[in-house]
């Protein structure tokens, strides 16, 4: 039995050799900006507010401009951000900041599509939250927009794993040996909430809980389930062909249509399938993702990842000196976002779980791309797939049916 | 009929308890506990996401930017730093896990008479940076009672005008009274025979006591100016309009045994300086009354 002292120095001489061949380096902190970006926040709700809190931790970013349609929330907002100018309408904002070249949009998603577009037409670089949509036509004017844009300007659709270091790892190995043939894939979102808000003051009761409303909201399968089904998309690079839903309400039942409880099961063309399940009516487990291969499993946890390795699969020179978690009769080894430079430091046990919240490394990527000109970490082609999928999900739980997904659909420039 | 709320955040249990039952109360009581939620996120000691753990991590480095509201709270820390002299130091993080109070491995080693005083606040740039290396601030002492303190804020913007808010039964907050009665009765529970109950209406409380976890050199309560257990460790209670400085100068008096002048006046406090011998500040003694603890409530 190796301690855990002797373990960590075997890591720092001739162990890091190995694990810095099988792990990617990635930077605990966000990249270096060539300059600095002016940002502009629309929509100062509760994701909002959690984006201007990210935000700020990050060098080289000044934000420019909020707009608000609430006049107290955007005053609420404008109170944390020194030097900000206001806006209740996201037009005034896009005629007068003209020096906010980076807009982050955080309104609720059917509103997304006119100041989307707006952005685009402006020429700033656009950052919209996920779903892009609550319909397929308004997702694919958005995606449209972005890519008549050009490949000068940004589009960044906020679907967080692809910009989380943990999910880059693991998908990493998701993509080797390590893992294999992929045999099938599993994701919950299960917390215990109404998913009601309290309206501000000047605000309608109806505004504020647009999520409960069919008419706009995807429900569940589209507001928590976009962010899943976008990992096992990204992880995968498979198509998905079908979604059969299920749903119903288990506790709130408080006058509301929309499932507060659903049952997804998602077919891709290369014969895999993704369960999903999510509750608003127990929170046991919380939110995760299992992917399955023929080698090992990899389960994710937005702060924190593991592979459970077969018994029969290879051995990776790196692996004893990885740290370990039980889980019941299962051995998870943790997936270390920074690995080898915390190996270096002798800080290896430190490092189980994300250093900042997975919005952070949204937020980084976002601005890092409109200044450094680097490649956006889900582009509007990535995020309208996963959108349509989403709508699709929410189909299917509405009518408790198969829907099935027309490959021609997931193409920008599909019907 | 009044509904009720419950969380599991900061190492404990939040109770939340609104007058009402429509679907609005319901959406008003989670968004309360949901703020808590988020300040679980962002004070969180032992997980390496929160924006405390961030600060430990990288403000020997240099300036962190950091949260407006969380500056705010490392202010207030440091004026009851300040007032207390040192009785209430929330750069103690060092001294807590030198006497096994926190887990995981050390890390930097932090140097024995760390205190506030190296941890230096720039309010205009909304930056922190610590003076020396190996400091670590713990805000475990206060972390509840402003989370309640925030929480009762979301409560009142919604118009809750009747609630009682509580973080592990020592982080208390109370708006207004139940209908019919002049305020909540709550139970102070020391080692006395009897037990202090007061009646708060909008009005916060916390309660520092030398029980539960002990550190490996005996102890309950660490005096930061020595960072080792306090010889005085008493039960203190604080009454006031926050919970936050109630939660602060509950854990400076219980360290310090007694109530400084420097205390501001609108708190009052009870601490229990050995069985059935308490003194009484800041109030008539008939705030904190004295029943038999086998009635009281």
């Amino acid at each position: 039995m190796i301690d855990s002292t002797r373990r960590e120095f075997l890591v720092q001489s001739a162990g890091a050799l190995t694990v810095m061949a099988l792990v990617p380096q990635l930077s605990r902190a966000a990249e270096k900006l060539t300059g600095p970006v002016n940002v502009a926040i629309i929509g100062a709700g509760r994701q909002g507010r959690a984006i201007i809190g990210e935000l700020q931790k990050l060098e080289g970013v000044k934000i420019a401009a909020i707009c608000d349609t609430l006049q107290s929330r955007l005053d609420a907002s404008l109170r944390r951000v020194q030097g900000a100018e206001g806006f209740t309408d996201h037009k005034a904002l896009l005629d007068k900041a003209k020096d906010a070249t980076a807009i982050i949009i955080a309104t609720p998603t059917h509103l997304h599509r006119q100041i989307a577009v707006d952005c685009l037409a402006a020429g700033r670089h656009v950052y919209c939250e996920a779903p892009l949509a609550h319909t397929v036509d308004d997702a694919r004017a958005i995606a449209q927009a972005a890519s008549k844009a050009g490949s000068q300007i940004v589009f960044q659709c906020g679907l967080e794993g692809r910009s989380n270091p943990v999910y880059k790892l693991a998908r990493s190995f998701f993509r080797s040996d390590a893992v294999r043939d992929v045999v099938g894939m599993q994701a919950q979102s299960f917390q215990k909430t109404s998913w009601r808000f309290p309206a501000p003051e000047g605000m309608k009761d109806a505004d504020a809980n647009w999520r409960l409303n069919p008419d706009v909201s995807l429900g569940l399968a589209g507001e928590m389930g976009i962010h899943q089904f976008d990992v096992v998309n990204w992880y995968t690079d498979a198509t998905p062909t079908s979604v059969t839903g299920i749903g119903s309400i288990r506790l709130h039942n408080d006058g509301r249509s929309l499932a507060d409880t659903i049952s997804l099961l998602v077919k891709y063309d290369n014969g895999a399938v993704l369960t999903y399940d999510a509750s608003l009516a127990n929170s046991y487990g919380g939110r995760f993702e299992v992917l399955r291969g023929t080698n090992a499993a990899v389960k994710l946890a937005w702060t924190h990842g593991w592979m459970f390795k077969e018994a029969d699969a290879p051995t990776q020179g790196w692996e004893v000196y990885a740290n370990r978690q039980q889980f019941h009769n299962d051995e998870g080894i943790t997936l270390i976002a920074d690995a080898t430079k915390l190996a270096s430091q002798g800080k290896l046990k430190e490092g189980v779980g994300l250093p900042q919240p997975p919005l952070y490394y949204a937020m980084a990527d976002f601005v890092a791309s409109v200044a450094n000109a680097k490649p956006s970490a889900c582009d509007a082609a990535a995020g309208f797939r996963s959108t349509v999928m989403a709508v699709a999900a929410a189909q299917a739980v509405a009518k408790g049916e198969t829907v099935k997904i027309d490959p021609a659909m997931l193409k920008l420039g599909g019907a | 009929m009044p509904q009720t709320f419950a969380l599991h955040a900061m190492g404990t249990r939040f109770e939340l308890v609104i007058a009402g039952d429509n679907p609005s109360v319901r959406a008003i009581g989670e968004e309360a506990l949901r703020e808590i939620a988020r300040w679980h996120d962002l004070l969180g000691l032992f997980e390496r996401h929160t924006e405390l753990a961030r600060i430990n991590r990288e403000a020997h480095e240099g300036p962190v930017r950091t949260d407006r509201q969380v500056l705010e709270l490392l202010l207030l820390c440091r004026a009851v730093w300040e007032q207390s002299d040192g009785a209430f130091d929330p750069a103690i993080g060092g001294a807590m896990h030198r006497l096994g109070f926190h887990p995981g491995p050390q890390g930097q080693v932090s140097p024995t008479n760390a205190s506030l005083a190296d941890v230096l606040i720039d309010a205009a740039a909304c930056t922190v940076r610590f003076a020396r290396p190996g400091i670590r601030l713990d805000l475990g002492a206060v972390a509840k009672g402003w989370a309640i303190d925030q929480a009762a804020a979301v409560l009142r913007e919604h118009g809750v005008r009747c609630a009682l808010l509580h973080g592990g039964t020592s982080s208390i907050a109370a708006l207004a009274a139940p209908p019919g009665e002049p305020g909540w009765l709550i139970a102070i529970s020391g080692e006395s025979h009897t037990q202090h109950t007061v009646v708060l209406c909008d009005s916060a409380m916390g309660v520092s006591a030398p029980r539960g976890r002990v550190a490996a050199a005996g102890g309950h309560i660490i005096d930061p100016r020595s960072g080792a257990p306090s010889a005085a460790a008493c039960t203190a209670a604080v009454t006031g309009p926050s919970a936050a400085l109630c939660d602060a100068w509950s854990t400076a008096l219980a360290v310090l045994g007694r109530r400084p002048s420097t205390m501001p006046a609108s708190y009052a406090s009870a601490i229990e300086h050995s069985p059935d011998r308490w003194s009484i500040q800041g109030a008539p003694p008939s705030h904190f009354s004295r029943l038999p603890r086998e009635t009281a409530a």
